[in-house]
């Protein structure tokens, strides 16, 4: 008897594992597909730190009092991986978040995204920013609801201590004058003219946005004013140079919040953060923004962004509702409710920009606003099925001429070279 | 080491009538099943997360799959690409430098430890402890300091070669050629602590009379080190050396988080290669080429290294 036993509960152990292992998959869609009744599932990312999820789902169940929005939190650093392996087992979660365009065109391309061309024709989208994005052969499968684009923070106190006037509209030439007139101290206490980030977006994508030079062509000799401004910045020591940055994992926020930089080109996401530590009494730092600085030769203030999107679940359980939030989102209710927590809505209007400005905290000078309205605001990747290997190259060989292992000229030739030759399709 | 004189321990039964026999196998069947029910959770798991995905990576390396869809059979192209691609021939260089650079130093490094706390000194348990700190650390707060440290400008390495009198310091993390020795030091010295303990063992177990024997025979301390202890170490560094080898081949988290391959792909080693190829761009059949590479290079150099063992033994 005992062994009988014995040999049946190994059976049994055996059969439950491979069950439990086959069975995974589809447990986990009805634990998170069970819409249908006034339940509309959302991914999202850091919910708790990303507030922008919280303030959309309360006006929209305001405004949708019949349906109940349950997010589907991820964790941020994850979250590209764990939307892949969701959207490829069938998963039916009804709004997909798409964090980054590069993405969607993958989920896209596969079918994993329902059409809403219908629900973005219907909508007023003359004022919606980067919804081109999303347009793939005159189809699209999401629409933006937040567009963060570049400008300059700069530091009030330290342009005022020095007498100089705030950057207007500048040239690189000029912001470059006014980096090196705005650095003094010595190491520790040291205050930099400006901090730029080790992201080559910083570099790169500012240049292909401004010459209309291709980040995908395999050509980059139009990168080369960009790095020799980048380049020439720390030289001088006017910017904290790249391998000292990249050792001690440099913060931007934390350079620009203590006054250890005068001026920081950075995104437009930053003011929430900006807002928040100001709210946290993390710091008093008088700030404004200013639109980024120009090549010489245009009058026309051009950055470089990138839109964040909603989607519809091919497999969704509540596609009708989810229809709805995604139209929501980016309509002028949607974007007043992010922009009253200091997020930057995709719908652009002067009743949004007014609603942000009055937000506490925010400076509400005239150069400000300026900043806040670039006249083009170019996509920071384009996508298709090359870019994250061009990615790639393009990183490493931005950190090659970063840290002064390359000349601009050989690094930007091998960077050609290799996206010529190594990219395949 | 069979001693032919000692007869076999397992008693013989003289005369086992057929009842005793069948109720012996079935004990021996329950016992086997018993045995069985005790490795089943830990094999199942191993079969299931390990060995499946194993095979399948050897299968994969000769297709192309995106994860999606059903993988396409691609022959030997993955390996054709593997030949002529640049960044496998950078990452198998920088890979066999890092081996070429920590298993010699952290062999070193432990048994200089290991002699030099193998003796009556106050306060031997805290000097110990303190020199096996390094390997029970969070590793990515190891990085994270050494990146520090290591800082170009304002860090305390640098801040002190330059006070002796050193020039122009190495650039270290943020230098081609100084980021790979960086990423060397830091992991020597996280190492040495580990392997410190286990040659602490190994010299317990030379006799003292080895020892007494040869300061009669009139050895000083150097030739006792050189035909006494390194001989008596044998077995001990030989899996040192095994052990060191397959972790330095497949070393990734702490390049990962000290320089993540960079400055551009000077420490780029082939574990963060299949990564790359593998779970960010989706090339899961490349990718699987290049596992498979790593592994029969791993796979040579220990075949070699028992060899050597053996030819050494006899």
């Amino acid at each position: 008897m005992p062994r009988r036993l014995v040999s049946s509960l190994g059976t049994t152990a055996v059969l439950s594992l491979v069950l439990a292992a086959c069975g995974g998959d589809g447990d986990a869609d009805s634990a998170t597909g069970d819409g249908g009744d006034g339940t509309l599932t959302v991914s999202v990312w850091n919910l708790e730190g990303t507030p922008e999820f919280q303030a959309l789902f309360d006006a929209f169940e305001e405004a949708h009092p019949d349906i109940t929005v349950e997010p589907v939190d991820i964790l941020a650093d994850d979250y590209e991986e764990k939307l892949t392996a969701m959207l490829a087992g069938g998963d039916q979660t009804d709004v997909i978040t798409i964090k980054n365009v590069m993405e969607y065109g993958e989920y896209a391309n596969r079918g994993q995204l329902l059409d809403i061309t219908d629900v973005v024709e219907s909508a007023d989208t003359s004022d919606l920013a980067g919804l081109e994005a999303f347009d793939v052969d005159g189809s699209y499968f999401a629409m933006p609801y937040r567009q963060d684009f570049w400008v300059i923070y700069y530091n009030k106190t330290l342009f005022d201590e020095a007498g100089i006037d705030y950057p207007d509209t500048i040239t690189w030439d000029e912001y470059v004058d006014i980096a090196e007139q705005l650095t003094e101290g010595e190491d520790e206490d040291k205050v930099y003219g400006t901090y730029h980030h080790t992201w080559r977006s910083v570099t790169q994508a500012i240049s292909a946005a401004q010459t209309g030079g291709d980040l995908l062509g395999g050509d980059y000799s139009f990168f080369a004013d960009q790095y020799e401004v980048a380049v020439g910045l720390q030289e001088s020591g006017a910017a904290m140079d790249f391998g000292t940055a990249n050792a001690q994992q440099a913060s931007y926020q934390t350079m620009f919040e203590t006054g250890a930089t005068a001026m920081l080109p950075m995104g437009t996401w930053y003011i929430a953060a900006i807002l928040a530590a100001e709210e946290r009494g993390d710091t008093d730092v008088d700030w404004g923004i200013a639109p980024m600085a120009q090549r010489p030769d245009t009058d026309e203030v051009i950055s470089f962004g990138s839109p964040t999107a909603f989607a519809v679940n091919e497999n969704a359980a509540n596609a009708d509702a989810a229809k709805e939030f995604v139209e929501f989102a980016a309509s002028a209710e949607g974007a007043k409710a992010i922009a009253e927590i200091g997020v930057v809505p995709a719908l652009q209007t002067s009743e949004i920009t007014e609603t942000y400005f009055s937000l506490d905290g925010m400076p509400d000078d005239e150069l400000s606003k300026k900043a806040f309205e670039p006249d083009v605001v170019e996509l920071e990747m384009p996508v298709s099925e090359r870019t994250a290997d061009i990615d790639e190259i393009l990183n490493q060989e931005h950190e090659l001429i970063m840290v002064g292992d390359k000349s601009i000229e050989d690094g930007l030739s091998t960077m050609s070279e290799r996206v010529r030759t190594e990219v395949r399709d | 080491m069979a001693h032919p004189s000692i007869p076999s321990a397992a008693p013989q039964p003289v005369a086992p009538d057929p009842p005793r026999r069948s109720s012996r196998r079935r004990l021996i069947r329950r016992e086997t099943l018993v045995g069985w029910s005790f490795i089943l959770p830990n094999f199942a798991g191993f079969a299931l997360l390990t060995l499946v995905p194993v095979l399948m990576a050897f299968a994969l390396a000769f297709m192309r799959w995106d994860s999606y869809g059903s993988p396409e059979w691609l022959g030997l192209d993955n390996f054709r690409r593997l030949v002529s691609d640049e960044t496998f021939h950078m990452a198998l260089f920088n890979t066999v430098y890092y081996a070429a650079g920590h298993i010699p130093l952290t062999l070193l490094a432990s048994l200089g430890l290991a002699i030099a706390l193998n003796r009556k000194i106050p306060g031997l348990g805290i000097f110990r402890t303190a020199a096996f700190f390094p390997y029970i650390t969070s590793l990515v707060a190891v990085a994270v300091v050494w990146n520090m440290l290591f800082n170009p400008s304002l860090g305390p390495v640098n801040q002190f070669l330059e006070a002796i009198g050193i020039a122009e310091p190495p650039g270290w993390t943020a230098s081609t050629a100084w980021a790979m020795p960086a990423v060397i030091i830091t992991s020597v010295w996280r190492d040495m602590g580990y392997y410190m303990v286990l040659y602490l063992a190994g010299l317990q177990t030379i006799p003292q009379e080895y020892y007494e024997a040869a300061r009669v025979d009139g050895a000083n301390a150097w030739q006792r080190f050189w035909h006494v202890t390194l001989p008596g170490l044998r077995p001990i560094t030989f899996f040192v050396v095994v052990i060191l080898t397959i972790q330095s081949f497949k070393v990734f988290d702490l390049i990962f988080v000290m320089t993540e391959g960079g400055p551009g792909r000077s420490t780029l080693v082939l574990s963060q290669l299949i990564y790359q190829e593998g779970i960010s761009q989706g090339r899961f059949g490349y990718s699987s080429a290049v596992a498979l590479a790593l592994f029969f290079l791993v796979f040579i150099i220990t075949v070699v290294q028992f060899r050597l063992n053996k030819r050494g033994e006899s």
